[in-house]
């Protein structure tokens, strides 16, 4: 049986700095990880070792059962990656910029694709806007619709909600939790329990590059995250 | 391999939109290449030295240090917003973003290296009567063999702590053959002398724009992965 997405004893250094120590997980098609931790736990070095975009020194990753290496680069269509950064160009309009990542996918019906990720986005009147003049929470929408154009299989978010106010956290959410349609696989990083709570099928804490706990979300509630969190922090593995 | 061909030029294409957007890179190439035109002009005197024997090697050294400008910016772009980040995250072959990059470098200094030939022409009366082919093909393999050089030391550059100011240092001295020979046979072209003397400099030219970007191509992914 192959799994949505695989971590294998994913281990990263940086100098003497082991940012990443021996994380495993599988998760099935259609479930929702969320990897809490306090900054510096190495949660961003995880997602962009799950992303392809950072080598790990050890371990591998299995994208729907296949070697996610890092050197080859066709399993990259199966993943959409989502950061607190942009990762878009603030020159270009939000169409331009679909149009670029999408060719990049190798996309041929972007004329049609990319009005219908608008739309759905709530962003068809923006399409021929700058994205430098772009609010925080719609440069972030634009970064979902950027995300999902190419139908990935597995969605990396990384402190999607960083620097939104409750209205585009909010509406964000709605976009995020939308993601969860039984197909996607989905891995989200952030260090706010309530939000990543909400959406989450199991939830990984991460402290010092460990995960020090992998459970169901569905026997626990804010307060015994919370606590579970404490726990974690101040009696790291 | 027109999918191959279709991934190059479509990043050499959202390049050129974001510099023809805020034109940057063009403004501050062509801003140097006028100043450094203007100051030759006055500091020479044309009574010891004929403008036209030197003609060359200024305009060979304009388009260096020129271009280094324009250059050295090439991935500070990509990490504004992590924009690099997404690209590496998606299938493109690395080799394929190279090459990206270096043609949409190449539009960029060739436009730079027409109007330093119009500066230097205009200030210091340079006359040409040879093969204008022959002077586009020595300027052409001398910007892509640049182009490949700093394009690649460029990514290393923006990933260093010292940044742009490292990569005159690195680049430099691998420009040696390009600008001695570039230099020479356009001096020669100027000198009206005939093909036959310039077609050896070309051909090292060729070889060495070849050699830069199939190497640059090849090593790119050593310096763009983390």
């Amino acid at each position: 049986m192959s799994f949505g997405l695989e971590a294998i004893g994913l281990v990263r250094n940086f100098g003497g700095l082991r940012a990443v120590d021996g994380v495993s997980f599988q998760l099935q098609p259609g479930e929702l990880l969320t990897v809490f931790g306090p900054n510096g736990a190495g949660k961003t070095t995880l997602l962009r070792m799950l992303a392809g975009v950072m080598r790990p020194d050890s371990g591998h990753v299995r994208v729907a059962g296949a070697p996610a290496d890092i050197a080859s680069r066709d399993w990259r269509h199966r993943v959409g990656i989502v950061s607190h950064q942009s990762l878009l160009y603030g020159q270009l309009t939000t169409t331009e910029n679909l149009m670029f990542y999408g060719r990049l996918f190798g996309l041929t019906d972007l004329k049609t694709r990319i009005p219908e990720r608008l739309e759905s986005m709530g962003l068809s009147d923006r399409a021929g806007t700058p994205v430098r003049e772009l609010s925080r929470g719609l440069k972030q929408r634009v970064a979902l619709a950027r995300a999902l154009l190419h139908d990935p299989e597995v969605v990396l978010l990384d402190e999607p909600y960083t620097g939104l106010d409750p209205y585009a956290s909010a509406v964000l959410r709605e976009q995020l939790a939308a993601l969860k349609d039984g197909l996607r696989t989905v891995v989200l990083v952030t260090h706010n329990l309530k939000q990543g709570l909400e959406l989450a099928d199991r939830v990984a804490i991460q402290v010092r590059g460990r995960f020090s706990s992998v459970m169901d979300s569905v026997s626990l509630d804010l307060t015994g995250l919370e606590a579970l969190y404490q726990a974690a922090v101040e009696n790291p593995a | 391999m027109r999918a191959y061909v279709a991934l190059v030029w479509a990043v050499a294409r959202k390049d050129l939109l974001v510099e023809f957007r805020t034109y940057e890179r063009l403004t501050a190439m062509g801003a140097f290449t006028v100043l450094v035109g203007v100051l030759f002009n006055f500091s020479i005197d044309s009574a010891v030295v004929r403008p036209q024997d030197i003609g060359a090697a200024l305009i060979w050294m304009t388009i260096i240090f020129g271009g280094i400008l324009g250059m050295g910016r090439t991935f500070r772009l990509e990490e504004e917003d992590g924009a690099l980040a997404g690209i590496l995250q998606s299938p493109i072959p690395l080799d394929a973003l190279f090459l990206g990059k270096v043609l949409g470098n190449f539009v960029l200094l060739s436009m730079m290296a027409a109007l330093v030939f119009f500066v230097f022409g205009l200030f210091f009366s340079l006359s040409f009567s040879g093969n204008p082919v022959v002077l586009v093909a020595i300027v052409g393999f001398g910007v892509l063999g640049f182009v490949s050089l700093t394009t690649l030391f460029s990514a290393m550059a923006t990933r260093s702590s010292m940044g742009e100011s490292l990569l005159p240092v690195l680049v430099f001295p691998l420009l040696v053959p390009l600008v001695v020979y570039g230099a020479t046979a356009t001096q020669r072209l100027f000198a009206g002398r005939p093909v036959v003397e310039v077609s050896g400099n070309v051909r090292m030219l060729a070889a060495f724009a070849v050699l830069f970007t199939v190497a640059g191509a090849w090593l790119f992914r050593f310096v763009i992965e983390e």
